[in-house]
């Protein structure tokens, strides 16, 4: 239905907003994702704040459209409704996988309940969240769906002085050696292998803890902090960045 | 309820049939009393004829002519029989014409047919003949309708009977069926008062050793659980109405006066903020809601595996120690042994961690919080301990109960759901929540062991 091809914005003011960190990650090419989505006002705000970030938006409000455009048009990612006229998110993913198209799916739903996840995932998606949710979480997760690290086989990371020996379980900042507990060192080479990308409290969780429901504590923040004392000396330029709002990214650079 | 109904119910036709077998048993019961009546009188009358036959056959020659006219003078009603004959068989005395052919001489009582003197009709009779020493043939005899008579008025007062017996039977066939339909009648009513609405009836019941008193009770059980269970949903309802309400009334009254007042970007933004930060409470309440739901009604016993207790303790430590350090609570773990259950991982890691997120979030600085995996009888016990201010023992029912919170901790962040879903989580699998009060709090999952 609707084509939006929007321009990346570049904020004037410098530090650390949603806006600088997709404005960075936007910069590479123009990213065509496919949103199915039946609801027209929350399509019209994804589509938006999608185009915003420098994506290029193709929308359908109905299953059996949208599984012809995911066919044709060969998306670099799909966010695709569960609840949907014609045919169901699931069954289009399903047929997607049939055919073999390996296009990353973030799966949208009303459906919350723990079986309706793992359904989900099961059925072909490969992340899901559940409405109301919020963009910069939407985003952050299009991101890392579209940069997920490939199977690799280093045995060392490397972001800037950062260093990680996978195999020793050590991790220096080029001289300094790092002392990590094995929590901290599981949590650090999550954010190394996703460099750049903005990770939200929400993914932090539910990757490195595995924790999907978490009672309602800074859980996230704690741990970020112990890690960042470690990892970010005195004197030391600043790698993690805490991006208020919306999470935590590991870069080299403000 | 009409007769018809009355007349088709199983009861009355089960009436109907115990009251012909009860007929046919009178029926084969008096037949027996009759005959065994009959042949009573039979025997009595034959023993009689025979004493009689007896004396005169004692007597000498000449004195049994005499004998017999004087028995047969006594027999006022004409039902005795008696004959002498000679040998050549001519007739000597008696009112036997002739020595009955038929008549087996020197044996027992039997029946034979005679002609009376002066009669014409043929009697059945029973007599008995003997020879005596010079050659005469004596008989006796009786009538047997007189016996018989006997037995006929017996058996007319018993038939008499059976008919008023077969009526009693009958009505009360109909009787305990009516009695029944009213029971069934009384107990459709108050359930139709049920179903309407009016959950506080419940079926009234007898002495309970009677079937239909069990039922009654079993269904009152059913329905108690059926009103604490709606009593828990309506409470629910109000529960999820305050509690929702109250921040969705701040993101308005946020938005409405801001709308009004702000005037410069930055003020907008922050009453968008604030307006965010309440609906994301009341989605996380709703959230929290229709997962505990989601728990409660689960048949997530499919997602079922082994689980390590001592993996899932120690991963929890791992995860709060730095925020019960920032608080200077020591935390520790002691899980020495192995010891495994049967459950869904996610869960029971979720349960642990809210156990020890109220721990740590309820003791104050310097306080400490123990979480311990041990063997009971029979049983393991995950116990987490802390130093904080407890669960006192009037409350230990109350926080069970949705959004409460208590007073000693409203200050703190959170929305009193935490425990109901360690409940949930711990029902689910099949284990005990045990609450204990002060001092500190101390609560445990105890799981049996199941038998293999």
């Amino acid at each position: 239905m609707a084509v939006v091809s929007g321009k990346r914005t570049v904020l004037e003011t410098p530090g650390s907003s949603p806006a600088d960190v997709f404005a960075a990650a936007g910069d590479q090419l123009m990213i065509k994702v496919l949103l199915i989505e039946d609801d027209r006002e929350t399509a019209e705000e994804i589509t938006a704040e999608l185009a915003d970030r420098g994506f290029e938006v193709e929308w359908s409000a109905d299953g059996i459209e949208g599984l012809d455009k995911a066919r044709t048009l060969r998306p670099d990612a799909m966010i695709v409704d569960r609840l949907l006229p014609g045919m169901d998110g699931l069954t289009v993913i399903e047929a997607l996988r049939k055919d073999q198209v390996r296009t990353p799916v973030l799966v949208l739903s009303a459906l919350g309940a723990v079986d309706d996840r793992v359904r989900g995932l099961r059925m072909g998606g490969d992340d899901y969240l559940t409405k109301p949710f919020a963009l910069v979480e939407l985003v952050a997760r299009i991101e890392a769906l579209l940069r997920r690290p490939a199977e690799s086989r280093e045995t060392t990371l490397q972001v800037g002085p950062l260093e990680l020996d996978l195999i020793e379980r050590t991790a220096r900042r080029g001289d300094r050696r790092i002392d990590l507990l094995p929590r901290e060192f599981r949590l650090l080479e999550y954010m190394m292998q996703r460099s750049d990308q903005l990770l939200t409290r929400a993914m932090l969780l539910e990757e490195v803890w595995n924790y999907k429901f978490v009672p309602a504590t800074n859980l996230v923040d704690v741990h970020m902090g112990r890690l960042r004392h470690k990892v970010d000396g005195p004197g030391e330029a600043p790698m993690i960045h805490n991006v208020r709002g919306a999470g935590f990214i590991l870069r080299t650079g403000p | 309820m009409h007769q018809a109904e009355i007349i088709r119910s199983n009861t009355f036709r089960w009436a109907l049939a115990v009251a012909g077998v009860f007929a046919v048993f009178v029926v084969v019961l008096f037949g027996f009393i009759y005959w065994q009546t009959d042949q009573y009188l039979i025997a009595r009358s034959d023993r009689m004829i025979a004493s009689q036959l007896d004396v005169i056959a004692a007597l000498p020659g000449e004195r049994r002519l005499d004998a017999i006219s004087e028995h047969l003078k006594q027999d006022s009603r004409g039902v005795q029989y008696a004959g002498l004959f000679g040998a050549d068989g001519h007739k000597m005395a008696g009112n036997l014409e002739q020595l009955p052919p038929q008549l087996n001489i020197n044996e027992s009582v039997q029946s034979i047919s005679v002609v009376r003197t002066l009669s014409r009709d043929a009697r059945v009779i029973r007599a008995i003949g003997r020879r005596m020493p010079n050659g005469d043939t004596l008989v006796i005899g009786r009538e047997v309708d007189e016996a018989r008579e006997i037995s006929h008025v017996v058996g007319q007062a018993l038939a008499l009977g059976l008919l008023p017996a077969l009526c009693l039977c009958l009505l009360a066939g109909a009787w305990l069926s009516l009695r029944a339909q009213k029971r069934v009648e009384e107990v459709n009513q108050r359930v139709q008062r049920i179903i309407a609405g009016n959950l506080r009836e419940r079926l009234p019941h007898g002495n309970a050793d009677e079937p239909f008193s069990k039922l009654a009770a079993i269904v009152n059980g059913m329905l108690d659980e059926m009103e604490t269970m709606i009593g828990a949903l309506a409470g629910v309802g109000n529960d999820i109405a305050h509690d929702l309400r109250t921040p969705l009334t701040r993101a308005r009254l946020a938005l409405e006066r801001g709308r009004t007042n702000a005037t410069t970007l930055e003020q907008l933004q922050a009453v968008v903020d604030k307006a965010i930060a309440n609906i994301d409470q009341s989605l996380a309440i709703i959230t929290a809601l229709l997962r505990l739901a989601e728990i409660e009604n689960s048949r997530r016993s499919a997602a079922f595996g082994t689980v390590s207790w001592q993996e899932i303790l120690r991963e929890v430590c791992d995860i709060y120690e730095p925020i019960a350090e920032n608080k200077k609570v020591d935390l520790r773990v002691e899980a020495k042994h192995r010891l495994d259950v049967r459950g869904d991982r996610d869960l029971l890691f979720e349960a642990v961690a809210n156990l020890v997120d109220n721990a740590v979030k309820f003791t104050p600085e310097g306080g400490k919080v123990a979480i311990e995996l041990l063997r009971g009888d029979g049983q393991t016990i995950v116990r987490v301990t802390d130093t904080g201010c407890g669960i006192g023992e009037q409350e230990r029912e109350a926080v069970l109960r949705r959004f409460y919170r208590s007073d000693k901790i409203r200050s703190t962040p959170g929305v009193g759901l935490g425990l109901n879903l360690v409940a949930a989580i711990v029902k689910l699998h099949g284990f005990r929540l045990a609450i204990h009060s002060g001092p500190g709090g101390r609560l445990e999952i105890i799981c049996p062991d199941k038998q293999a």
